[in-house]
């Protein structure tokens, strides 16, 4: 096999085979990637019946392109994990070890339907050594009994479609078919169930997922949640006259408890399992569901859409938001020329149309910014598989904790956090957690603990990495500053320890007492606070020696708009992103200094160097600053502070930032443009890079 | 982005004809690819960007997008001139996305025959031979075709380089 890399390889699908391919197998990769490693150790049953079943679909869709490799190596670890699902074999850490190299060469060996080239994987010898790890005499364990009924849950939303009949007097049912257990392909008896019930209502809500079944993914076990004028006994009989139905159960659901407060109903608790074929089927596919129900909400309902198509919608949007704005001026302006009368009727008629047309633009924004949130749980999903890889490299012994997964933010913000929390979490595993010798020492259990949460509170999204590790050694950072002559001795030794520890930040400082191949890459907390005020947010750390150490993240929901002070500057209208302005005053009222021939704002006991915003920019037309007086803006960058001399301030505004397009690039000191009122462009000023340019010419001064 | 670059760009000069927009500038007519041209709008206000080259006159909002506009006579080396209610912006779509370049007036739209076109250095010879990839001459005049990628820096890197040499 070895010999074939580089070859041109065929498989059978056009462009959009190929899409929905890739997607779906980078779906269930990195469902398989961060599930893998869970199975270390924990062999509980829902787990172990998702693993399979991922699996299962990528052999599914392998197969289906005629990816011979792909399709014969997943079987190989379908049948591993089939082995540990039904209790054959442990999952021990050298069948985890021979999945994850599987997985590896899955992920390898996907790309090779974009490359089409021969990557020269060598399935047979992964293939024989998952082989030989089933035959390996590793113990048989019994998997722990499932005891709890399933719980489903309602995606939000999903009864959306069905709200008219139910008003009109249908029922909802919960509808539980169990599929004969000797059925060859339940697949195709699960699909007919939910044709036979679309035929009599509607389906609000399916488990496994309608896009699911319809793929074939279908087991012995479905559930759902229909709407129909039928009675249940109706329903019953129609769904049994399905072959291989071997048994259905339903209840009518009150539809006070099917709307609940947005998540729907809840619990839907089984009947007692005389259906149930078997006891070994129960325990296998009650699980399967539980866990079917959890991931729920991005079940059934949902359409894929390209992110270009929802690019262009949130940029009409955007005009119209622009479009209310103009009209609202239109208004005032009409509204204090057309003082008659006989027009009052006709204005009071035109202010009620736009501002109808405001609250509609209004809502259509926040629906399509809603329609680009993705859950964190993406992101988050990467992160087991990376604390094992490294805590294994530095011989600790670490749980991940992961809380918040269904918290959306825009997918652009998504993007863009993955690599400063990939590098705050090898700090935590690498500097945080101490080793486990270290740790039975310090009378802690020798397994640390890493938690990730995600949690949204107002505009915002917070990440928050907390780790019970030895805190943050200030008195090595210490050290270390004066060592790499960043600060007097005296100046360190002053610092309170919570100061201290914020120099973390600090360009060029690594306090790891080797350089690891973990986290002495070169890229420090610098870097990370660097690329996270880039994205307007806000990273903080605290630490309690001996406790462990905390790291915040705090980003916008949304990259697509932000909150920005609009300014004026020889004729150019520029946006300042609010998170990062301090202070706008006028220059009358500022404390206003000459330090070294330089202009400079004393501030809250601070001296900021002032600097013209457009010559800062790189503006070098003729400059004149307005006769009556110029303004002030004090804005910061970590703890860094400069003043922005500008003409006007022209208020607040929720800006849509747009990019000034490839042929201009990343222009020093602007991150886009926006649509002013007028139609007319503003630029969007990068404060954090203008603040770190002058606050270096400034140190000298 | 896949649909811009799906626009032919005839590096060879075809048998047959060219379709093309015909514009003036300082008295002289140039032809566009009609393939390249996404509309031509009246003169609008452009936002300059601070530190940009000085042939890159600002960005403007062509219905929502933002679109970076070229003084094409600043970018030909031609003598700056006041607009006029002649003045265009034709944009077109490039490798690097939309972009408007700023034209004396939009005359017509035309089918040059191929046979009538000829390699730029048979006439000329300049630096402005890297924006041209051929020479019409028709009955009454001379028209430049004009390459729109050696126009427009063909990237944000290449930009850059763009600026530090100017």
């Amino acid at each position: 096999m070895a010999s074939t890399k580089g070859t041109p390889l065929q498989f059978d699908l056009d462009d959009e085979d190929l899409k929905l391919f890739l997607e779906e197998a980078e779906e269930q990769i990195e469902l398989l990637d961060q599930s893998l490693v869970q199975l270390e150790g924990e062999p509980d049953p829902a787990l172990v019946q998702r693993i399979f079943r991922a699996a299962h679909t990528l052999k599914g869709s392998s197969a289906t392109i005629g990816h011979k490799k792909m399709a014969s190596l997943t079987h190989a670890m379908e049948t591993v994990l089939d082995a540990v699902r039904q209790g054959r074999r442990a999952p021990t850490s050298d069948v985890v070890d021979a999945l994850l190299a599987g997985l590896d060469a899955l992920r390898v060996l996907a790309n090779e339907v974009v490359t089409r080239v021969d990557s020269g994987i060598e399935t047979e010898r992964l293939e024989a050594d998952l082989m030989a790890v089933l035959e390996g005499d590793g113990p048989a364990v019994a998997l722990p009994e499932a005891h709890d009924a399933p719980v489903y849950q309602v995606p939000a939303g999903a009864l959306e479609c069905c709200w008219e009949d139910v008003e009109q007097g249908q029922g909802i049912y919960f509808v539980d078919v169990t599929i004969a257990s000797d059925c060859q392909l339940p697949s195709i008896r699960c699909y007919q169930v939910l044709q036979e019930m679309e035929s009599i209502g509607k389906v609000a809500a399916c488990w496994p997922e309608r896009d699911v079944i319809e793929a074939g993914g279908g087991e012995y076990r479905m559930a759902s949640l229909l709407v129909t004028r039928q009675t249940d006994e109706q329903v019953a009989a129609a769904l049994k006259a399905v072959s291989d139905v071997a048994a259905v159960r339903l209840r009518q659901v009150p539809p006070a408890e099917a709307t609940g407060p947005i998540e729907g109903f809840r619990d839907e608790p089984q009947q007692p399992a005389a259906a149930r074929p078997e006891a070994g089927e129960a325990r296998e596919d009650a699980p399967a569901e539980t866990q079917r129900g959890a991931n729920g909400r991005k079940a059934s309902q949902s359409v894929r859409i390209d992110v270009e198509r929802l690019d262009g919608l949130m940029n009409l949007v955007g005009e119209l938001v622009i479009d209310r704005t103009r009209l609202q001026q239109v208004r005032e302006q009409l509204s204090s020329v057309l003082r008659d009368a006989s027009l009052s009727e006709l204005m009071d008629n035109f202010e009620e149309t736009t501002s109808h047309l405001a609250r509609v633009t209004d809502e259509l924004q926040e629906q399509i910014m809603r329609s680009r949130m993705l859950p964190v749980r993406s992101v988050l999903s990467r992160l087991p598989r990376l604390v094992r890889d490294v805590a294994v490299k530095c011989g600790k012994k670490v749980d991940l904790v992961t809380a918040g997964e269904e918290t959306e933010l825009d997918r652009s913000v998504i993007e863009e956090i993955s690599d400063p929390l990939v590098h705050i979490l090898r700090n935590a595993v690498d500097h945080g957690i101490e080793s486990p010798e270290e740790r039975r020492a310090a009378g802690k259990p020798e397994t640390g603990t890493i938690s990730v949460t995600a949690w949204n509170q107002e505009t915002y999204i917070y990440l928050a990495v907390r780790d019970d590790g030895r805190g943050i050694d200030t008195s090595a950072l210490r050290r270390k500053v004066v060592e790499k002559g960043l600060m007097t001795r005296e100046a360190a030794e002053a610092s309170t320890d919570d100061q201290v520890v914020q120099w973390i930040f600090m360009p060029g400082l690594s306090t790891a007492k080797q350089i690891t191949d973990v986290s002495g890459r070169g890229v420090g907390m610098d870097i990370v606070r660097t690329n996270i005020e880039r994205l307007n947010g806000q990273i903080t750390v605290s630490s309690v020696p001996g406790k462990g150490t905390e790291v915040i993240i705090q980003l916008p929901l949304t990259l697509a708009t932000t909150k920005a002070l609009m300014v004026s500057a020889n004729g150019t209208v520029y946006a300042i992103p609010l998170v990062s302005v301090t202070e706008a005053l006028a220059d009358h009222e500022a404390d206003i200094h000459t330090v070294g021939g330089r202009k400079t704002l004393r501030l809250r006991h601070r001296l900021l160097p002032m600097i013209d915003l457009a010559a800062a920019l790189g503006d070098t037309r003729p400059r004149m600053l307005p006769t009556d007086g110029y303004f002030v803006v004090a804005a910061r960058h970590g703890d860094r502070q400069a003043a922005f001399i500008v003409d006007r301030l022209l208020g607040e505004q929720d800006v849509v930032v747009k990019s000034l397009g490839d042929m201009l690039g990343t222009r020093k000191g602007l991150t886009g443009a926006t649509i002013l009122g007028d139609g007319t462009l503003g630029l969007i000023v990068d404060i954090a890079s203008l603040v770190t340019e002058q606050a270096a010419v400034a140190v000298p001064a | 982005m896949a649909r811009f670059e799906a626009a032919p760009e005839s590096t060879a000069l075809p048998a047959s004809e060219e379709h093309v927009v015909i514009f003036k500038l300082a008295d002289e007519y140039y032809a566009l690819d009609i393939q390249a041209v996404q509309e031509i709008v009246r003169m609008q206000t452009i936002t300059s960007i601070p530190g940009a080259d000085f042939w890159v006159e600002g960005i403007t909002n062509l219905r929502g997008r933002v679109v970076p506009v070229i003084d094409l006579r600043k970018r030909c080396g031609v003598p700056a001139s006041e607009y006029t209610p002649e003045t265009r912006i034709v944009v077109v779509s490039s490798s690097t996305g939309m972009v408007g370049l700023i034209v004396d007036a939009v005359s017509e739209v035309m089918r040059i025959p191929g046979d009538q076109v000829e390699p730029p250095s048979a006439i000329v010879a300049g630096p402005e031979n890297g924006y041209l990839r051929g020479v019409a001459k028709l009955e009454d005049r001379l028209v430049s075709l004009v390459d729109l990628e050696g126009v427009l820096p063909a990237s944000a890197d290449d930009y850059g380089s763009f600026s530090r040499a100017a």
